[in-house]
């Protein structure tokens, strides 16, 4: 308690400075004002927990005030034309999902793809493969085999969500079959895949961490671009040819025409503070490591593959205009 | 047992104390605010907790958790606006209390049945948790449609009016929650393109336009005239006869609101309502609810707590969140780099009677604040309404936009505002509405599920012992009635001699 209210004091002090440094600077002595990182969802949840670490982390950096706003409602539509409501001056901040993107290509998005520019990546959770430990699927070719032969069962999120789009891009890429069970939550569909009432589930390994280590669940490949350091005996998609890559992901963009300077102090200062211990043992807790963060080049250029990939098949599916 | 009193030993650490009281008392007053819910609190206060240790981290947002739920109540009696969505329930007969001038009565009824709900589950979660999270784990989707559809079966009898304006009702409700994402097809219904209902209709805005702007309307169409205020029995407590009446519901309501506490995502609302409904079957003034029973406040307010209980039983054992709360409170561990699950119980059974012994002062606590508060707020029944009720619709409508800080939500509550005070006037009751919006997408989506895992084949729900189970307990809650009148008007020629003894 003491520590926090010491922390508080420094930040008001921090706040108050930075106030006192505007008034007399003049023009470029962003940011001078609270910062708001705008969250699609209801507060609780991974996207809105995750934005408030960071915008803790960031403002022990910037020393001025970060606070999450959330703004919910239409797969992320409601957040959008929210922050396109707000000018690109760099105090509106917007976290992103996949599902961001998937509402761009659904059409009628306030915002598009060309519209934002990626800052900072928080957390970057790739889906995997998974099967009951005593499943009569051994290998990822198992799968593939049973699918193009029958359908597979295959647990999941929402329609339309990422693990709906990874799942019928995998199928799509390897002429299987897929049966796509949606539920309300990752945990709900991991219990239903560890009672068999599913085949497969494509899962992260935040979730099952513990089930891998138990036998319960057996990860067959993982749907990103290198081998993962928590399972490195488990093969990628692209190195058995096909090439999906997708990834439970949350990071910060900026609208595109907010100025290269501002765009670069809150990058640095989302970096540095995600370098925190507190962020960090938070990443651990969520069964995820450094490697989840990565600056705005790596992070946009992510952004843009996801986008793309996820059009083919929403197009395949009748999903996107 | 030493790992129980270390447990316990967080009870003498000053910081853990002042925090787990802070909980309590924040948790009782955002729980007693309607539009803000404990679920909302914690995750407010979550990123805070990262510069606290973990113990009285979790312990503090466990203790708002169990404190909210029970914070609810007070308002649901008082201006039947409730507070949370578990104390819906509540307010069926403790505001016709509290409009009677018995306030302080039904007060103290809701703190008692709470802390003994509340108690009771976490007895049960201390000596068997890991076994109920088996019974948790094997809950898949065709046992939910067929808890779904046990649900479904209380509708007609839900409330004292006509069971055929209560099926009505509930189909409004079951009507009401289509809106929205449909999650097996993924298309959009009822939206009208408005993207704020594309995750569908809020909960909360609903629940305080029926109560709360409903009974606003009928009461500015009560002339106010001077009444009789006898505030010595609007702050009496319950008395000892009330306790020995009631203690069978609160019996059965904790042991129903601990089993569905631990069903993965079905929270105290469910529970409150099942409990209510019992309460409602099994008593002898059964006709009478609804206008007043404690009973009816009895029923709902210990199963509601008891289910915050249960709900950390797969939070904890599992890491699968038994409610909308817990799931914060899941990413709340998170935070402090604890993992849920086995692992917790075998590693670190410390932190965990550390939980308990939180929820179980947190208990204590609002057992004192809710007795000493009952006479302090049952005062707020005194205020004369020309007054208390134009306060409570700014309350209202502040707590309809907190939730999402939308407008949206404001005009949803206003037009269930009116719907509400509508049917009421024509007979229909807020409950089987209520029952019908919290059982829509669960019942639908749990059926869809459970054609696809069954290749569209429903005769395989007989696979699924559990599932019968419910279908079985379905088809008593909407028989017994005939089938035991139709036994007692066959035996009652035989049995009549005995019977005329009595």
């Amino acid at each position: 308690m003491r520590h926090w209210m010491k922390s508080g004091l420094l930040m008001t002090s921090l706040a108050t400075a930075a106030l006192a440094f505007s008034a007399t600077s003049g023009a470029d002595d962003f940011p001078s004002e609270p910062i708001e990182i705008v969250v699609h969802t209801s507060p609780g949840g991974g996207t809105d927990t995750t934005a408030r670490i960071v915008a803790l982390a960031t403002q022990a950096q910037l020393g001025t005030n970060v606070y999450v706003q959330n703004k919910k409602g239409g797969g992320g539509s409601v957040a959008m034309s929210y922050v396109k409501s707000k000018p690109a001056d760099g105090y509106t901040v917007m976290a992103i999902t996949p599902t961001h993107l998937f509402t761009m290509l659904r059409g009628n998005s306030p915002l598009d793809i060309d519209d934002i520019q990626g800052l900072a990546r928080a957390t970057d959770d790739p889906i995997i493969v998974m099967v009951r430990g005593d499943s009569r699927y051994k290998s990822i070719h198992d799968l593939i085999e049973a699918g193009r032969a029958g359908v597979i069962k295959w647990g999941g999120t929402q329609i339309g969500g990422v693990d709906h789009i990874a799942a019928m891009s995998f199928a799509k890429a390897a002429g299987m079959k897929v049966s796509f069970v949606p539920f309300d939550s990752g945990a709900e569909f991991a219990a239903a895949l560890s009672r068999g009432d599913i085949d497969a589930a494509g899962l992260n390994i935040s979730e099952t961490r513990d089930q891998i280590a138990a036998g319960d669940f057996r990860p067959l490949a993982v749907m990103a671009d290198d081998r993962m350091k928590a399972l490195p005996d488990v093969p990628t998609l692209s190195e058995k040819g096909l090439d999906i890559s997708f990834s439970t992901v949350r990071g910060y963009v900026v609208l595109k025409s907010t100025p290269k300077a501002r765009q670069e102090i809150l990058e640095k200062a989302m970096l540095k503070g995600m370098e925190s211990d507190r962020y960090q043992n938070y990443l651990k807790g969520i069964g995820l490591d450094e490697t989840s963060i990565e600056g705005a080049a790596d992070w946009d250029s992510q952004i843009r593959r996801m986008y793309k990939a996820g059009q083919e098949t929403m197009q395949d599916l009748g999903l996107a205009q | 047992m030493e790992h129980i009193l270390t447990g316990f030993s967080i009870l003498i650490d000053p910081m853990s104390l002042a925090v787990i009281l802070l909980g309590t008392i924040v948790g009782v007053l955002v729980g007693a605010l309607p539009g803000l819910s404990s679920s909302m609190a914690v995750a407010l206060l979550l990123p805070f907790t990262i510069y606290l240790d973990p113990v009285p981290a979790i312990s503090m947002l466990a203790a708002l958790y169990c404190a909210g739920t029970f914070g609810g109540s007070i308002t649901a009696i008082l201006i039947n606006a409730p507070g949370a969505p578990p104390a819906a329930a509540t307010a069926f007969d403790g505001y016709p209390m509290a409009q009677r001038g018995e306030a302080g009565r039904a007060l103290g009824m809701a703190a008692v049945a709470s802390v003994i709900g509340g108690m009771l589950s976490l007895i049960v979660m201390v000596l068997a948790a890991p076994a109920l999270a088996r019974i948790s784990h094997s809950f898949g989707p065709p046992e939910y449609f067929a808890l779904a559809v046990f649900g479904l079966s209380m509708l007609a009898s839900i409330s004292g009016k006509s069971p055929v304006k209560n099926l009505i009702g509930g189909a409004f409700g079951l009507l009401i929650a289509t809106v929205g994402v449909d999650l097996t097809t993924g298309v959009e219904r009822f939206t009208f393109g408005v993207p704020e209902l594309y995750e569908g209709i809020s909960f909360i805005p609903i629940l305080i336009g029926l109560f709360a702007i409903a009974e606003l309307l009928a009461q500015a169409n009560v002339r106010d005239k001077v009444l009789e205020r006898i505030s010595l029995n609007a702050i009496k407590l319950p008395s000892v006869t009330d306790f020995k009446r009631v203690w069978p519901t609160i019996l059965r309501s904790s042991g129903i609101g601990t089993f569905i506490g631990i069903l993965p995502a079905e929270g105290s609302t469910m529970a409150a309502m099942i409990g209510y409904n019992e309460a409602r079957r099994w008593s002898k003034n059964g006709d009478k609810f609804g206008t007043g029973e404690i009973e009816g406040i009895a029923g709902p307010e210990a199963a509601n707590n008891a289910a915050t209980g249960g709900s950390m039983v797969p939070t904890l054992a599992l890491g699968i969140p038994g409610s909308a709360t817990a799931a914060v409170i899941l990413g709340g561990l998170q935070i402090h780099g604890i993992r849920p699950g086995a692992y917790l119980f075998e590693n670190q059974p410390d932190l965990l009677y550390s939980i308990f012994a939180a929820m179980f002062l947190a208990n204590v606590v609002f057992l004192g604040f809710g007795l000493v508060g009952a006479r302090l707020f049952s005062r707020i029944s005194l205020i004369p309404r020309t007054f208390l009720w134009p306060t409570v619709f700014a309350l209202c409508v502040v707590g309809a936009y907190g939730v999402n800080q939308s407008m949206v939500d404001v005009m949803i509550m206003l037009i269930a505002g009116f719907a509400g005070f509508w049917l009421k006037r024509y007979g229909f009751g807020a409950a089987p509405i209520i029952m019908g919006v919290v059982l829509g997408s669960l019942v639908e989506n749990s059926l869809a599920q459970s054609m696809i895992i069954f290749d569209h084949d429903a005769w395989r729900f007989l696979d699924r012992p559990i599932a019968i189970g419910f279908f079985l307990l379905a088809a008593f809650s909407l028989f017994y009635q005939p089938v035991f009148g139709w036994l007692r008007r066959f035996r009652r020629p035989r049995s009549a001699a005995s019977k005329g003894a009595k």
